[in-house]
């Protein structure tokens, strides 16, 4: 008989293959009372023969109904490394040490957290202790980010930190089945072929797209954690969801509100605007004047816009301002081919003003960058969204202070709620 | 408001004067707006032949290279859209992953454009029955069969392997694997038969089929249609 012991922790259709039979092997109906027992996605679609199958979760190889779900339990044995593998020699300051003591006291009274830290607190390097402990437990641990981009620069940095341990790496474009490794990064989606796979479940930017929007990758992030396994969620701004599972004392919340460089979050300007922002070809004269003071104070600036048609006009409307002449500006969004390679430049002062949708709210770091956010009161901006593209701004030790400004035309809930979150972690 | 059977956003169709002062009509649009955009029609300048793409000549590199096989014996094809990205990834949710219900979806893409091609047989392309058990379903027949009526007069062999898989050396080199179903008693020697696939890549699988009819039928006049060139 095949062996299968690279499958632990893993789960898969019957119609993939089934090994049933085998020990440590477990199944369940494929689709129990109209829901998908891998995604939790209501089935309603039908195939000709009357069979329903699951289309939310289909790009894993279609759930119908009368397919069985196959589910590994068989245990890994990993072997003992020192110190977990960890070989990180970076020291945590003495806010962040507090926290990565406070998580590993957590995972040993089999607590869940959630880590409320402020944008540019260093929550990855917070979590290294707590992966240490438990990889040298000989325990499984997982990292789920929601994007590939995250997932890629999560994998390098936690590469670097544990040189002794072989990282596994699983997203759509790796185009391949994940292994058996101690210790693993993956996109949230990866989750669903999984099982109470892991003793330790971290997931990053918890408050994100589409872990937030999608109930079943929340099922999907509970099914792969073992019956006594710890979750750990990571946020700058957490959601009400979490924070009521904290209320009732589901999960504790550890804080942290001040940055790894100690200092406080740039408190964000707001202006109300009552004429258009765009009118005809021309950009608003009090806007220009807003981009222009920034421009000369030589910093760079990320103007964020609320959708991707908004790009072309306003790059040519700034570029047609004769003050501007000598102002490189470029435009970029999630579908620009040249997406990274004009972040990059963007990076190293080649663009000196880079027009952008929320794709670069999040994850990354420009020095000196300045922020103004135009048509602020967009629905496409929540909370979360504004609280992190403020967090943009003074990430550099050297530099940790600089200009938000939110441009509104009418004042939203999301607005009040993001300044009240802001100023409230700088109490 | 309704859900569009691609990207899951809900939208509300457009809604015209006419649509208000005309009898209740089938409205069934599973397409948003914004999906809709992304499928992009073959251009006013085509290959006359087979709808595909032209340089400077007067028909296609492909057919120039079916010229060569079979001479005046070209096979006329009508397709509606380029074979872009988004029609490739639809294409793989609804034969890859064989997410059946977007048949609908491909039908209202369709089927106005076919209406324009009359013929007195339609002649869906067959897909092997080891495919049709993987997937439960014909991709071909779920397609066009509430939008024509559909004669299936060819059969395929089975264990030839996926066209979709194969490079294009490889998909040209593919044998006739098509054949007339033996107890078929119509006689098609005066009819228009238009073949019915899905994507026209190379060409080679529409020529099969059409070799495989006009090997029993040979006064037929065939021709073909295609979602895709």
């Amino acid at each position: 008989m095949e062996n299968i012991s690279h499958l632990a922790g893993r789960q898969w259709l019957s119609s993939q293959m089934d090994f049933s039979t085998k020990k440590g092997i477990t199944k369940i109906k494929a689709i129990i009372n109209d829901r998908c027992s891998r995604c939790n996605a209501k089935v309603w679609a039908k195939l000709p023969n009357g069979k329903r199958y699951c289309r939310e979760c289909i790009g894993l190889g279609r759930v119908v109904e009368g397919d069985y779900l196959i589910r590994s339990g068989e245990k890994v044995n990993f072997p003992q490394t020192r110190n977990g593998g960890l070989t990180w020699d970076g020291k945590l300051t003495a806010q962040q040490e507090k926290i990565a003591k406070d998580l590993v006291q957590n995972y040993i009274n089999k607590q869940n957290t959630l880590v409320h830290a402020v944008t540019g607190a260093g929550k990855t390097e917070m979590m290294f202790p707590l992966i240490a402990h438990c990889l040298a437990e000989r325990k499984r641990c997982c990292i789920a980010a929601p994007r590939i981009d995250v997932v890629n620069e999560l994998f390098s940095r936690l590469q670097m930190a544990f040189t002794k341990i072989r990282i596994g790496k699983y997203h759509g474009h790796e185009y391949r089945e994940p292994g058996l490794e101690q210790l693993s990064i993956c996109t949230t989606h990866q989750l669903l072929k999984f099982f109470h796979a892991f003793d330790l479940l971290i997931i990053d930017e918890a408050d994100s797209f589409p872990y937030v929007q999608n109930p079943g990758l929340n099922f999907a992030a509970n099914n792969a954690l073992k019956n006594n396994g710890r979750m750990v969620y990571l946020t700058a701004t957490p959601t009400k969801k979490l924070l009521k599972l904290v209320k009732i004392g589901k999960i504790q919340q550890l804080k942290l509100n001040r940055r790894f460089h100690g200092h406080l979050l740039p408190v964000p300007k707001e202006k109300l605007f009552l004429r258009p922002f765009l009118e005809g070809k021309r950009i608003n004269p009090k806007l220009m004047q807003e981009i222009s003071k920034v421009i000369k104070a030589k910093h760079p600036l990320l103007l964020f816009l609320p959708k991707i048609d908004l790009i072309k006009p306003y790059v040519s409307a700034l570029k047609n301002e004769p003050e501007f002449k000598q102002v490189t500006i470029e435009g970029v969004h999630a579908n620009d081919v040249q997406r990274i390679k004009k972040v990059d430049k963007f990076r190293r002062g080649q663009i000196q003003l880079l027009v952008t949708t929320t794709i670069l709210e999040r994850g990354v770091t420009f020095n000196h960058v300045w922020v103004i956010v135009v048509q602020a009161d967009d629905k496409i901006y929540n909370t979360s969204s504004l609280v992190q593209i403020a967090g943009r701004v003074g990430r550099a030790k050297t530099d940790p202070t600089g200009l938000i400004l939110f441009c509104y035309q009418k004042y939203t809930s999301s607005l009040r709620n993001a300044m009240k979150q802001i100023r409230e972690m700088n109490k | 408001m309704k859900k569009c059977l691609l990207c899951g956003q809900y939208f509300i169709s457009k809604m015209s004067f006419l649509h208000l002062f005309s009898l209740p009509q089938k409205n069934c649009k599973s397409i948003c707006d914004h999906c809709l955009k992304k499928f992009i029609h073959i251009p006013e300048k085509h290959c006359p032949i087979c709808s595909g793409n032209l340089n400077q000549n007067k028909i296609c590199s492909d057919c120039v290279n079916w010229q060569k096989i079979y001479g005046e014996k070209l096979i006329i094809n009508h397709s509606v859209y380029l074979y872009n990205r988004a029609f490739h990834d639809l294409m793989v949710n609804y034969k890859r992953y064989g997410d059946y219900v977007l048949y609908a979806a491909l039908q209202e893409l369709c089927a106005k454009e076919l209406s324009e091609y009359k013929a007195d047989v339609y002649v869906p392309v067959p897909t092997s029955s080891e495919h049709i058990a993987q997937r439960q379903f014909d991709t071909i027949t779920a397609l066009y069969g509430s939008l024509v009526p559909l004669t299936n007069v060819l059969g395929k062999k089975s264990g030839l392997g996926a066209q979709g898989e194969k490079n294009r050396a490889e998909r040209l080199r593919s044998k006739q694997s098509f054949f007339v179903k033996k107890n078929f008693t119509i006689n098609f020697q005066k009819c228009t038969v238009l073949l019915l696939d899905d994507i026209y890549t190379t060409g080679r699988t529409l020529y099969h089929a059409r070799d495989a009819l006009a090997k029993i039928f040979p006064n037929a006049k065939i021709s073909s249609f295609t979602l895709c060139r």
